[in-house]
């Protein structure tokens, strides 16, 4: 019997045979070649990739406005409870007043965090846009953020973002309405910095949740704990003198080309609420 | 025709699912010190298709679940792609020689597959260059994001379980659903 046209027997026998085995290169295969060996950098978005996060985006908006909004509740409930003990028939109208002071008192911490932006981006004659935090790196390892502006709102890739503390970190990628930051903190993050003291130089890159490293800084170089670390304006990314952190701690052995110096971010990452997204690149 | 169609929905609501628990994972979990205690969705997925699901099924869909992780980090491209593809090998490779009869079974390869996932991503970081002093960090949180991810198996496969089983996924399910057809074909 003649083998149906376009079809060869034998080969389907084969894939069948060793459907395992192609199968399993197949998984080794594509994850390998996703690796980019040459830039080591995170992934930019493909279409695909844009459907998942504007499916993800919007639950990560709720959850931390709502997040937001319990923490204040809590709060009120807790600073209510002896009014409670003491008169039960003013609890009600005490309740809905002191909501009114929590709102209109976070409403004024905004406004002093808005008004820091503000002035920071007088001082550095930058032209920004001010976002709100919505999500953290799925993973412990990474320490990117994600914001609520993006394209929409002019954000592009390896535009700087900084608060009034200092330096946050740089756009990753983006969507339509949001954007990925990788934080200073990060282990693939590199600021090139300078001692504003002695005028010593090196690369800022993430170590730790709440610590990085000055790589780079010769040994001979005058670095003390306490000493203050601002951006180089080298790179193109970063306006010259915004703080990046201070010096913690210095190790300088009595051999070797560099030392380790530790430095703590200017920036609160753990109270991180709004950040700048500097649209107009390096003014010095 | 509900039962099949309810099948058929069934990687396609996992992945959905999944992606949802993302979201959940890096909003609800983002504020100090809940960080420390947030559940791997990804992995406990990966985990669950490793011992439930064939292995074609089972390696695509970790393949999708893993590079929408990979667009909630910052890690490097392909990171994730690998570091979960081998928890999914290693899994698939410990059911073949390894006894793994209930929940408190799986929760512990869970702990065993979260210290994996955690030493292949630092090899990776390592091999490209890009480690530095990463391994203090991973090493240090190690064996608490590993006890968290077993303690959260407990509840979420359970929960998968009943999601098969909804969808007809699960052996006993199909073997309900062969028996029916079975009967029907017989004229019952």
């Amino acid at each position: 019997m003649l083998p149906s046209k376009g079809r060869d027997p034998n080969m389907i026998k084969y894939l069948k045979q060793y459907r395992f085995y192609i199968i399993l290169f197949l998984f080794i295969l594509i994850p390998v070649i996703a690796i980019d060996t040459s830039t080591r950098s995170p992934r930019e978005y493909r279409f695909y990739d844009r459907i998942i996060v504007g499916l993800t985006s919007p639950i990560q908006a709720t959850i931390s406005w709502s997040l937001e909004k319990l923490a204040s509740s809590f709060e009120n409930y807790i600073y209510l409870w002896n009014t409670h003990k003491d008169n039960l028939a003013l609890l009600e109208e005490n309740r809905k007043l002191l909501n009114s002071i929590a709102n209109l008192r976070e409403t004024q911490q905004e406004n002093i965090r808005l008004r820091k932006i503000l002035h920071f981006e007088e001082k550095f004659n930058i032209e920004s846009v001010v976002a709100r935090v919505i999500a953290k790196d799925v993973s412990t390892e990474y320490r990117s953020i994600r914001i609520n502006r993006g394209e929409s709102s002019g954000i592009k890739k390896n535009m700087a973002v900084v608060t009034d503390e200092g330096i946050v970190g740089r756009i990753l990628r983006t969507t339509q309405n949001t954007s990925d930051i990788v934080t200073l903190l990060d282990p693939l993050s590199a600021v090139d910095a300078i001692v504003e003291r002695s005028r010593a130089r090196g690369i800022v890159e993430g170590l730790t949740d709440d610590a990085c490293q000055l790589k780079y800084a010769l040994r001979t170089d005058d670095i003390q704990p306490g000493d203050i670390l601002i951006s180089s304006g080298l790179g193109g990314i970063f306006p010259k003198g915004v703080a990046a952190g201070t010096v913690s701690r210095v190790n300088r052995k009595p051999y070797g080309i560099t030392q380790e110096v530790e430095v703590r971010p200017s920036v609160d990452f753990s109270k991180l609420e709004e950040v700048l997204v500097v649209l107009n690149g390096v003014i010095e | 025709m509900t039962r099949t169609l309810l099948r058929a929905l069934n990687t396609p609501l996992l992945i959905l699912f999944v992606i949802i628990g993302l979201a959940i994972q890096s909003s609800l979990f983002a504020p100090w010190p809940l960080n420390y205690f947030q559940p791997d969705f990804v992995l406990l997925t990966v985990v669950w298709c490793a011992l439930r699901r064939n292995f074609g099924e089972g390696g695509v869909i970790t393949l999708f679940i893993a590079n929408a992780s990979e667009i909630h980090s910052s890690a490097p491209q392909g990171t994730h792609l690998v570091s979960y593809m081998a928890v999914y090998f290693f899994m698939r490779s410990a059911s073949q020689f390894f006894v793994i009869p209930n929940l408190f079974s799986y929760a512990m390869f869970t702990l065993i597959s979260s210290i994996i996932w955690k030493l292949v991503g630092l090899l990776i970081l390592h091999l490209l260059g890009a480690s530095g002093n990463q391994w203090r960090h991973t090493l240090t949180y190690l064996f608490l994001d590993a006890s968290v991810g077993a303690a959260y198996s407990l509840w979420v496969f359970r929960w998968l379980e009943k999601f098969d089983w909804i969808t007809f996924k699960n052996a006993r399910a199909e073997h309900v659903v062969d028996e029916e057809l079975q009967l029907e074909n017989e004229g019952f």
